[in-house]
């Protein structure tokens, strides 16, 4: 809803306050009793008869928050004492983990949704040992309170991929393997089509993954990755696109692929409501256009990860700049790397955007 | 005292005698025969098979944060470790009667973060034992090659520690340093008490670079300009120039080795990408004359920018704009 008038940010507190929220202490306007409040599973009863059911049907996106700042490594990595997979909690059905940095530089997110009759885990991480990074032993933990909370003997959990072949995002599917009540989608292109039953449609069909009350879609978006998927998720209006887009250096595999995936995801967003656009990682830094060098254990001034769909504009707009170049290219929320090294820099500016160079770590 | 006779004279005569006290004087009483740090050369020593060269995971790297390796009893090798910052350059650490010569660092700044002081704290007190010194009585050089933060961040960490002089952060203040004023031809010959380090240009790389030779284990230092890796040149006719340095002076001394600051190359000659923090099977950072010869006639051949592999080193002709050799293993 807009803001109105009656709110005075000057009396009842203004979005420079430290949460960062456009109404650090509520909104009036919008009343006490919200629809969205129903998508929450009250903690109140006793004891429960039968297991709950969430209802995730909602008007706009469902209510969540990322709540937290995600880990950022550390200036030496070997004192590095963070959480090895960071959970954040978006709402009671969405979880983000993230790899710690100091563990992988890539530091991949990682998204765990749950639905009535099942849960997805979104792409894996960048290392299979689990004693490193223990992926597995997470979410079977989130899996094993949800499961008490509602009531569930058993949640039967799809992994899957936004690209089988991505080194950052399928290591920790080997964690997976033998796991009960468990689907690995496999991650062979072909095999994988067909698993979505994409085989005659790719990449211009979709698939869907049922939890329950909560379909997720699976939209063929090769570029990056030949196997690129990105997932659409209709409760909390995300679209998990991994490597195609994300606040980063997005390494382009096929530019064609690259520019026709952007507009299939600009089309989707014509037709199903998008709330952000939630990458695999994130390199760009908090000013424009600057981007952490790859393998950096240290991003304290990490750019936030959601992307609002806007920047699928501007996107295929660059995408189309590019097709056919081997250059870089670099916009204040994405750098498009096409046909040259991933550590490739350029001299080249764009037009508009302040350069601001933040200070070294020290 | 003018940086002539500062780089001629031992520190303890430029102590005033008033200021050595009873402790001292007893000290000076029994003070042990000079180490004979001119014959018998060039004094064996031994580089390690392998070095501490970072872990998969940087978190759970349990290596120490720098890797001391002694290279006779009279040299340390001092490393970096990559779980504390990719960098990890190597420190030459040259003890003579009088003085020690710390050269080069590494990429951290803080001593609560990475204490390199410590350390070379606890090496000059390690060999001070060994030899019977007081490591209050030995003066402490700290010199880098470069103007380069990965060679320098730890300076500040030797600020409030007695006897030490360090390098200032500019051209002016390095080459006053050494008393140059003849850069980069002038070659001047410091005196660590009884042990000499010639020190002269070595341009190309950084505008401020210089090459040092340790007359007594005859390792030839190189710095950043010519290193087991890619050797970013920034300027090629200065470095081409100091490369003709380096091999005059190999026609006229002895040299055992050539040792630059990093390893970015494995044994089978590939990159390790810039910024890598695990390189399980590095090359060793010595390199022979011959192979620093065989780079010089590969830079002869070289009359344009780009990289080229000497099939000992990585010679990136003013290729700072790219600095990677690999590409996106996922192109269609």
């Amino acid at each position: 809803m807009e803001p109105t008038k009656t709110y005075n940010p000057a009396l009842s507190g203004n979005p420079q306050s430290a949460t960062g929220r456009v109404y650090p202490n509520g909104n009036p306007d919008l009343g006490y009793n919200l629809p969205g409040a129903r998508n929450t599973d009250s903690a109140v009863p006793l004891h429960r008869g039968k297991p709950v059911v969430h209802d995730y049907a909602c008007d706009g996106p469902a209510p969540g928050a990322i709540g937290f700042r995600s880990t950022y490594g550390s200036n030496v990595a070997a004192k590095n004492r963070d959480p090895r997979v960071q959970v954040i909690q978006y709402n009671e059905d969405t979880f983000i983990l993230r790899q710690n940095v100091c563990v992988h530089w890539e530091a991949p997110f990682t998204y765990l949704l749950f639905g009535n009759k099942g849960a997805l885990l979104i792409d894996s991480g960048a290392t299979a040992e689990a004693h490193l990074y223990p992926l597995r032993e997470t979410v079977d933990a989130i899996i094993a309170r949800i499961g008490q909370v509602r009531g569930w003997r058993d949640i039967p959990l799809t992994v899957a991929c936004t690209s089988g072949e991505d080194v950052a995002q399928n290591q920790g599917l080997r964690q997976f393997a033998g796991r009960p009540s468990t689907t690995v989608v496999p991650t062979p292109l072909a095999v994988m089509k067909q698993h979505y039953g994409l085989a005659a449609s790719w990449p211009a069909g979709t698939g869907r993954i049922d939890l329950g009350g909560r379909v997720i879609d699976v939209i063929p978006t090769p570029g990056t990755h030949k196997d690129g998927v990105s997932f659409y998720d209709p409760y909390c209006d995300f679209l998990f696109t991994g490597d195609l887009l994300y606040p980063g250096k997005i390494n382009i595999g096929n530019d064609r692929d690259f520019l026709a995936s952007l507009e299939r995801l600009k089309a989707w967003t014509g037709s199903h409501p998008v709330k952000w656009i939630m990458g695999g990682h994130i390199e760009m830094m908090f000013v424009p256009g600057k981007a952490y060098p790859r393998f950096a254990t240290y991003k304290p001034y990490e750019r936030v990860l959601e992307m609002v769909p806007a920047v699928l504009d501007e996107a295929i707009q660059y995408a189309r700049e590019i097709q056919g170049h081997d250059r870089m290219l670099i916009r204040p929320d994405f750098i498009l790397l096409n046909g040259v090294s991933p550590d490739q820099r350029t001299l080249e500016w764009p037009e508009g955007v302040p350069n601001i160079n933040p200070p070294r770590p020290f | 005292m003018d940086r002539r006779t500062f780089l001629t004279t031992s520190s303890a005569a430029a102590v005033p005698l008033g200021s050595i006290g009873a402790a001292g004087l007893a000290r000076a009483a029994a003070a042990p025969t000079p180490i004979d740090f001119k014959s018998n050369l060039p004094a064996p020593g031994s580089f390690p098979d392998r070095w501490i060269c970072g872990s998969p995971s940087c978190m759970d790297n349990t290596d120490p944060p720098v890797q001391v390796h002694w290279y006779n009893p009279h040299t340390a090798i001092l490393r970096q470790n990559k779980a504390y910052s990719y960098e990890a350059p190597f420190a030459p650490l040259y003890f003579g009667n009088d003085r020690v010569l710390l050269l080069d660092e590494g990429f951290v700044q803080l001593r609560n973060d990475w204490d390199l002081r410590g350390v070379v704290d606890g090496c000059i007190a390690d060999w001070c034992k060994r030899n019977g010194r007081d490591p209050a009585s030995l003066e402490l050089l700290v010199a880098f090659s470069h103007l380069h933060a990965d060679h320098y961040a730890a300076t500040n960490q030797f600020a409030d520690r007695p006897n030490t002089r360090y390098m200032g952060l500019t051209q002016e203040e390095m080459m006053g340093f050494w008393g140059m004023t003849n850069f980069p031809e002038e070659r001047v010959t410091l005196d660590l008490g009884g042990r000499d380090i010639l020190i002269w240009g070595s341009p190309g790389h950084v505008m401020s670079e210089f090459a040092h030779y340790d007359t007594y284990t005859q390792i030839l230092y190189t710095g950043d300009m010519f290193y087991r890796g890619r050797c970013y040149i920034s300027f090629w006719q200065p470095w081409f120039d100091s490369m003709k340095r380096l091999i005059d002076f190999c026609d006229t001394h002895p040299v055992s080795h050539v040792m630059g600051c990093h390893v970015e190359i494995s044994k089978d000659g590939q990159d390790y990408a810039y910024g890598m923090t695990y390189q399980p099977d590095e090359a060793p950072v010595q390199m022979t004359v011959q192979q620093l010869r065989e780079a010089f006639e590969y830079a002869k051949t070289i009359t344009k920018p780009g990289i080229y592999f000497t099939g000992t080193v990585f010679l990136c002709n003013q290729t700072r704009g790219t600095t990677t050799i690999d590409q996106n293993p996922y192109r269609y």
